[in-house]
């Protein structure tokens, strides 16, 4: 589903090149759900961009869903992230001048789909996420948590490959954040969507099948998935 | 991504900014509302005077005059041998007239002899100085004249009057105590109203006696003359819209060329002083042909110069106005332009602005999958948007402007009256849209290079 091969980035500081991430290598099965550990400066962040698109790695290939993302113009790359991928934010990120309804149908708009279907289906992952009398009011009539659910619910919308949820519990208390961690738990079973699950908190982390741990742009933990490990179990035994 | 939609978005972005709004709305509906007025101010002018050149130099007539390269005197100075064709190949002669008269698109021709300007004496002694001229009185129909009162006659010793003749018709001795009193004291308003008033005082003249009187103003003491009694048997209509001071200008007692020729012997000094009619038979100094449409004049004219007679028509009158007047709609456009050249500079500076404001917005949507050109199409929709409402705007302040003047030129007491023509609206409106989109290109397109991770990253 997802493939990170070899991946490097540095960047320029006057004339010095610090290099933040440093021969990355991983993957991540279709269904899975999947987190990315690490502290602040670990480079998880630049990994997620890099995954999403939004940067150009110094070096390495990152394919989804067969297409090397690293290849991609400007255009071609909207129109993928538009069909393939699906964001959660940690600041929710919803357009404040749309009601709930409009900020989940948002990416079916540049999809030109019909809005009775961009309805349709906004109401329904709306019901998903647990808050269908929400869908007239406006972001700022909502909790922290339920903007979260909206931010959720439009990631979901366009039925992507993959889900990258940056601290998506990042701004959020606990109780709220054990809901969404369980809204996000139930959607990946219940709609086989793979999840990257960007977090610096460990609590989060261990409720994802696996976790890959960065430190100093390092990978420092990268466990085999679940079918994979016991392929290699059935194969020494 | 559906043009429904991006209108919706740029709809909601329009409503949401208010400040960025009333700026570009301003901006384009001053430019607008300029563009609009010079256009329309440029055109009520145009209409205004056309009307008025239209009123004075009919525009379907040919004047024509005797002509060829043989000097001639017309048939003003008699002679036997000027009134041998032969001699004189130019002269304009009633056979000429008669073949005149049966060219294609002709509607009428006649002649039109200016006899000068007399004293017209009625029988209760009233006084008024009328234009005398000599014609077929059974044409006036043919030429669009319509009778008030009465109707064609040819019967000797008959005239018709235009409506201006029987304005102000005063006996002579008010108006010279008036035109004493006047003198004493030109600006007392009271006198001038009197004036005004009488000028315009209408009395019966169909059927009446009239006299004409001829002074000799060759001698010293002023010798008078008066012809036998002409009696009044039409009086002709106004032109549609003159007022009845308009018409109290214009005063013509038009006679037959019999009755003319006849004038000339009763009030001739012996002299030709310019204030007596002076009509040879069979040859005329000006005759008027009157030509089914103005297409047809240059054709017609060539015909008659054929016949070695001057023609000239009253198109160059127009010509020149339509030369003028495109000038100063030219010049009223390019003011307009410059105003919304001006108004851009504030569209440019407000979009960028909101661009700027945006930016994390266009960031999320970028991150959602919108491409560059569905933000640059979002941006430019918008501008557009915000041109037409700046437009509508413009329109309204136009008629506002517009009702204004009209007020303004109205207690001024001039008859000149603006109007907005309906073709100038549309071109307001787009040159308001089209300078919405052409100011919201450059930050439609700095939006669209709007960097989606330096937008969505937070310090």
């Amino acid at each position: 589903m997802l493939r990170v091969e070899n991946i490097k980035h540095s960047f320029k500081t006057g004339n010095e090149w610090t290099t933040v991430l440093h021969d990355i290598n991983f993957t991540v099965n279709k269904g899975e759900m999947v987190a990315l550990l690490g502290s602040s400066g670990s480079g998880k962040s630049t990994m997620l961009n890099l995954m999403a698109g939004l940067m150009k790695p110094t070096e390495g290939h990152i394919y989804i869903a067969g297409h090397d993302i690293v290849q991609m113009g400007e255009n071609k790359l909207a129109e993928f992230r538009r069909k393939h991928i699906g964001f959660i934010f940690q600041a929710y990120e919803l357009i404040t001048s749309l009601t709930v309804r409009e900020n989940v149908e948002l990416p079916l708009v540049f999809q030109s789909v019909s809005p009775s279907v961009r309805k349709q289906k906004a109401l329904a992952l709306l019901e998903q996420v647990g808050i269908p009398d929400k869908a007239d009011l406006f972001p700022s009539q909502l909790s922290g948590g339920q903007q979260q659910r909206v931010s959720i619910a439009r990631s979901l919308i366009t039925e992507p490959s993959v889900i990258f949820a940056d601290e998506p519990t990042g701004n959020l208390d606990t109780r709220t954040e054990e809901e969404i961690i369980a809204i996000l738990l139930k959607l990946n079973q219940t709609l086989k969507t793979t999840f990257i699950v960007v977090t610096h908190e460990l609590e989060v982390a261990e409720q994802m099948q696996r976790t890959f741990s960065l430190r100093d742009g390092y990978l420092i933990n990268n466990p085999p998935a679940a079918a994979d490990a016991k392929s290699a179990e059935g194969g020494t035994g | 991504m559906k043009i429904r939609d991006i209108s919706r978005m740029a709809w909601d972005q329009v409503k949401r900014r208010k400040v960025v709004t009333g700026l570009c709305m301003t901006g384009i509906s001053i430019g607008c509302a300029a563009i609009i007025v010079a256009l329309s101010i440029g055109q009520s002018a145009q209409t205004y005077v056309t009307d008025e050149v239209n009123r004075n130099f009919k525009m379907d007539e040919i004047t024509v005059t005797p002509g060829g390269g043989i000097p001639s005197q017309g048939g003003g100075s008699g002679g036997a041998a000027q009134n041998n064709e032969n001699l004189d190949p130019g002269k304009l002669t009633a056979q000429k007239l008669e073949i005149i008269k049966s060219l294609n698109h002709v509607v009428a021709a006649a002649p039109f002899e200016d006899a000068g300007y007399m004293q017209m004496l009625t029988v209760d002694n009233k006084i008024a100085d009328v234009q005398v001229k000599a014609t077929d009185l059974r044409t006036l129909k043919e030429f669009g004249f319509k009778f008030k009162q009465g109707g064609v006659t040819d019967l000797p010793g008959m005239v018709v009057l235009n409506y201006g003749a029987t304005l102000g018709l005063i006996d002579n001795e008010t108006r010279q105590k008036l035109y004493e009193q006047m003198g004493a004291d030109p600006f007392n308003s009271d006198l001038m109203n009197q004036y005004n008033s009488l000028s315009v005082l209408p009395s019966e003249m169909y059927r009446q006696q009239v006299q004409l009187q001829a002074t000799d103003y060759s001698t010293a003491e002023g010798k008078v003359k008066l012809s036998s009694a002409l009696q009044v048997g039409g009086i002709l209509a106004t032109a549609e819209g003159t007022d009845d001071l308009r018409a109290s200008y214009e005063k013509i007692m038009y006679v037959s060329l019999e009755t003319a020729a006849m004038l000339t012997e009763q009030l001739s000094f012996g002299i030709n002083n310019g204030m007596s009619p002076n009509v040879e038979e069979n040859s005329y100094k000006t005759v008027t042909v009157k030509v089914d449409s103005t297409d047809n004049i240059k054709s017609v004219e060539a015909m008659i110069q054929k016949l070695n007679l001057n023609a000239m028509d009253n198109l160059y009158q127009q010509e020149m106005l339509k030369e003028q007047f495109d000038m100063i709609k030219m010049a009223a456009l390019g003011i307009g332009v410059f105003i919304l050249v001006i108004a851009s500079i504030s569209i440019i500076v407000a979009m960028t602005m909101s661009t700027h404001q945006r930016r994390r917005q266009i960031g999320i949507m970028k991150v959602l999958g919108a491409n560059m050109g569905q933000i640059r199409n979002m941006f430019i929709t918008e501008a557009a948007l915000l041109g037409l409402l700046g437009g509508l705007l413009g329109v309204l302040f136009s008629y506002l402007i517009i009702m204004g003047l009209n007020k303004l030129v109205g207690t001024a007491g001039d008859s000149l009256n603006f109007f907005i023509p309906l073709t100038t609206i549309p071109v307001g409106l787009a040159f308001a849209i089209m300078t919405g989109v052409l100011s919201g290109i450059y930050p439609a397109i700095s939006a669209s290079r709007t960097d989606a991770l330096t937008a969505i990253k937070r310090d």
